[in-house]
C-alpha cells in the first residue's frame, strides 16, 4: 500500500493532502481484493472523514494510521447490529410452527448446495427438516434435492442425529404454492424447519425478480436468505439491492450467505460490497463443497484477509 | 447486458474530449482517468487497467505531440486498439471438421454455466448439420447427470452418462470410445465444476483429458467473475491448456470485465456467449466487431481495418 509517507512518523498533523496518495493507494488495494469500487470508494472517503486534522501517533507513520483506521471502518462494516441466532430462533417456536427458511440469488451460485449445507447443519441439532424443491424450471434441480436428502439421510442415520424428507412436486408448477404447501403440510406433520430452494434468476430479469413478493406472501418465510457468490465482482452490489428491493413494502432479506469462499483466496471483497450495498448482515460463508463447508462470519478473519498485503 | 455501459462511458470520456475546444493535457488525463474508473467499475483486472493507462499515456504522449499531429484522430485510435487488445487475443479456435469425430471438452468454475451451454452448443452444432452428442462426466455433483439428460431430451440429442460409475475418468472414456465407434461428429463431455484451490480436482480435469484426448477444451466463465477471473482462468490454462473460452450469464448486468481479463491473461478467445437460460441462447462471438459495436463505432469506425 503506497509507500510514500513511510518516513512521516509520530505527531502529524494530518491534512488532506497527506491523506490523499496513501489513500490512493489503499482504494486500489481493496479493489484487488474484489471490493466493488463504490464501497472502497466510501470506505476510503469514511477513513479520510476520520483522519483529517487528527494528529499521528508517536513513532507512526501516515500509511499505518490509514491502515488502522481502515480495519476499523472495514470492522464498523462488517460487525452485524443484531446479530442473529438461527438456532434460538428455532427453538422459540418449537412445538408450535415451524420455522421457514427460504433461499434466493442469482444462478448458479450455490443456492441448492449452501441450502443443504444448513440442513446438515440443522439435523446435527437434531431438528426435523423438511426441504422444499421450489426451483419448478432448473433441469435436475429437485433431482439434485432428492440426491442431498438421500444423502442427509444416511449421515444423519449414522450420527444419530434429526430427521429430514423432500417435498416435491415435479417441474413447471408455480414456485410460491409449492412454498406454502410444503409450510402447512411441514405443520401437519411436526417438522420444526422447512427449507425452500427457489430457481436462479437474474437481478435484471423484472418479471422473475417480481414474482418473488408474491412468493414471499405466500410462504411467509420467517427468513429469507439471499446466497451471493465471492467470486462475483462489482455485480454483487446491485445483485444485492434489487434481492433487498424484490419482496415488496416491509420486507427485507435478513441474511446474506457467500458462498464459495474457497476458490477467491484473500480476495473475500464481495463480503464488502453485499454489506455496503445494504446494510444486511452476512450470516454464513459457504467453504467448499461438502455438507461441512459452512462458516458463520468471523469479522476479523474477514479483515485480516482483506488488509493482507 | 455485457459490456455496454462500458462501452458507453469510454465512448462519452472520448468523445467529450476530442470534441472540447482546447485539448490539453490536463482535458487528456481526465480522460485517460475516466476510462480506467469504468474499466475497473466493469470488473477489468486492477493490473491490466493501470497497464492500459501507461500504454494510453506513452503511445499518445500528450507532451511530445507535434503540432501537425491530428490528436483527436489519435487518441481514439490509441483507445481502440488498447480495448481491442484486451479481447482479442489474435488466436485463432479450433474449427470442427464434418466426417470425423471432434471432442470438445467442457472445464470451468463451480456454477459457471458448463451442463447448461455444453447442450446449448451441442445443439448450435445439430442445427448445422453436425451429428452432436453429450457425455456427462460429473460424476460429483448431485443431479448432475438428470440436469444434462432433461437437458439433452429436450433438445433432442444423444447423451452418455452413469448413476452409478463414480469415477469420471472411466464414464468419459466409455462416452467417448461409444459415440466415437457410432460416428458421431461433435462429443461434448462435460465434467464438474473445480478450482484451482484444490489440487485433487485440477488432477482429475487432467486425467480426463488424458483420457478422451479432446480436440479442444473450452472453459465456461461466468459474466459476472470479478477480480479471481485472472488467477482461476491462469490456472485452467496451465492445467489444461483450453483453447476457447464461453461467456456465460451476458443477460445478467454485469459489465463482464472480469471475464474479458481472462481473455488477456490466457492469449485465448472467446467463441461464443451465452445469453439466458434457455436451449437457444448461445450467439457467436467475434473480438473486432464486439469492440466497434461497444463503442458505438460512428466515427470510429474507418479505424477497423487497419
Ligand atoms: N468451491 C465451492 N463450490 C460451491 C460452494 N457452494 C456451492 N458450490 C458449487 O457451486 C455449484 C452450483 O451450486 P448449486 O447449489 O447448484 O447452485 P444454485 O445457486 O442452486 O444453482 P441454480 O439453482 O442453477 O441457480 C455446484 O457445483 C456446487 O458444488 C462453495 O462454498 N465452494
Ligand atoms: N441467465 C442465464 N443463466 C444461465 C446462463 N447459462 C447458464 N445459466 C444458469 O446458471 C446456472 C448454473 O448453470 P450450470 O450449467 O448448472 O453450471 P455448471 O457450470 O454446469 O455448474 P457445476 O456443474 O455445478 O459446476 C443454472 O441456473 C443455469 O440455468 C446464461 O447464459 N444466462
Ligand atoms: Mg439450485
Ligand atoms: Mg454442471
Amino acid at each position: 500500500i503506497g509507500g510514500l509517507f513511510r518516513n512521516v512518523v509520530g505527531g502529524k498533523k494530518l491534512t488532506r493532502e497527506d491523506l490523499n496518495k496513501s489513500l490512493k493507494g489503499m482504494e486500489e488495494h481493496l479493489l484487488k481484493k474484489n471490493v466493488a469500487r463504490e464501497a472502497a470508494v466510501r470506505l476510503c472517503d469514511s477513513v479520510e472523514q476520520d483522519l483529517i486534522g487528527m494528529k499521528t501517533g508517536s513513532f507512526t507513520s501516515v500509511e499505518a494510521t490509514i491502515r488502522g483506521a481502515m480495519e476499523r471502518a472495514l470492522r464498523q462494516i462488517l460487525t452485524p447490529t443484531s446479530p442473529l441466532d438461527l438456532l434460538r430462533e428455532i427453538q422459540a417456536v418449537q412445538g408450535k410452527r415451524p420455522y421457514v427458511i427460504s433461499i434466493v440469488g442469482v444462478n448458479g451460485v450455490g443456492k441448492s448446495t449452501n441450502l443443504s449445507k444448513i440442513c446438515y447443519f440443522l439435523l446435527q441439532n437434531k431438528y426435523r427438516v423438511l426441504i422444499a424443491a421450489g426451483d419448478t424450471f432448473r433441469s435436475g434441480a429437485v433431482e439434485q434435492l432428492r440426491v442431498h436428502t438421500r444423502n442427509l439421510r444416511e449421515l444423519t442415520a449414522r450420527q444419530n442425529a434429526g430427521e429430514v424428507d423432500l417435498y416435491e412436486r415435479g417441474y413447471g408448477k408455480d414456485a410460491a404454492t409449492i412454498a406454502r404447501d410444503a409450510v402447512t403440510y411441514a405443520a401437519q406433520q411436526g417438522f420444526d424447519v422447512v427449507l425452500i430452494d427457489t430457481a436462479g434468476r437474474r437481478h435484471n430479469d423484472q418479471r422473475l425478480m417480481s414474482s418473488l413478493e408474491k412468493f414471499a406472501k405466500m410462504a411467509q418465510p420467517d427468513k429469507i436468505l439471499m446466497v451471493g457468490e465471492a467470486l462475483v465482482g462489482s455485480d454483487a452490489v446491485q445483485q444485492a439491492r434489487n434481492f433487498d428491493a424484490a419482496f415488496g413494502a416491509g420486507r427485507r432479506l435478513d441474511g446474506f450467505i457467500v458462498s464459495k469462499c474457497d476458490t477467491v483466496g484473500d480476495m473475500v471483497g464481495t463480503l464488502v460490497s453485499m454489506v455496503h450495498a445494504t446494510g444486511i448482515p452476512v450470516l454464513f460463508l459457504g467453504t467448499g463443497q461438502h455438507y461441512s463447508d459452512l462458516r458463520t462470519l468471523r469479522v476479523e478473519s474477514v479483515v485480516e484477509l482483506l488488509m493482507r498485503t | 447486458m455485457v459490456l455496454q455501459d462500458l462501452g458507453r462511458r469510454i465512448n462519452a470520456a472520448v468523445s467529450d474530449l476530442t470534441r472540447s475546444p482546447n485539448l490539453d493535457e490536463k482535458a487528456f488525463d481526465g480522460m485517460v482517468k475516466e476510462i480506467c474508473s469504468a474499466l475497473i467499475e466493469a470488473d477489468v483486472n486492477v493490473k491490466l487497467v493501470a497497464g492500459l493507462r501507461k500504454s494510453i499515456r506513452n503511445t499518445v504522449s500528450f507532451k511530445d505531440l507535434a503540432p501537425g499531429v491530428n490528436k483527436k484522430r489519435l487518441i481514439q485510435k490509441t483507445v481502440f486498439d488498447e480495448l481491442v487488445k484486451l479481447v482479442d487475443p489474435h488466436a485463432e479456435p479450433f474449427k470442427p471438421k464434418k466426417g470425423k469425430s471432434n471432442v470438445i471438452m467442457f472445464v470451468g468454475l463451480q456454477g459457471a454455466g458448463k451442463t447448461t451451454t455444453c447442450t446449448k452448443l451441442a445443439r448450435w452444432y445439430a442445427a448445422r448439420g453436425f451429428k452432436a452428442c453429450l457425455v456427462c462426466a460429473d460424476t460429483f455433483r448431485a443431479g448432475a447427470f438428470d440436469q444434462l439428460k432433461q437437458n439433452a431430451t429436450k433438445a433432442k440429442i444423444p447423451y452418455f452418462g452413469s448413476l452409478t460409475q463414480t469415477d469420471p475418468v472411466a464414464v468419459a472414456r466409455e462416452g467417448v470410445e461409444k459415440f466415437k465407434k457410432e460416428r458421431f461428429e461433435i462429443i461434448i463431455v462435460d465434467t464438474s465444476g473445480r478450482h484451482r484451490q484444490e489440487q485433487d480436482l485440477f488432477d482429475e480435469m487432467v486425467q480426463i483429458q488424458q483420457a478422451v484426448r479432446p480436440d479442444q477444451t473450452i472453459m465456461v466463465m461466468d459474466g459476472s467473475i470479478g477480480q479471481a477471473a485472472e488467477q482461476q482462468s491462469r490456472a485452467f490454462k496451465e492445467a489444461a491448456d483450453f483453447g476457447a473460452i464461453i461467456i456465460t450469464k451476458t443477460d445478467g448486468a454485469a459489465a463482464g470485465g472480469g471475464a474479458i481479463s481472462a481473455v488477456a491473461a490466457t492469449h485465448t478467445p472467446i467463441v461464443f456467449i451465452g445469453t439466458g437460460e434457455h436451449m437457444l441462447d448461445l450467439e457467436r462471438f467475434a473480438p473486432q466487431p464486439f469492440v466497434s459495436k461497444l463503442l458505438g463505432m460512428g466515427d470510429m469506425a474507418g479505424l477497423v481495418e487497419h
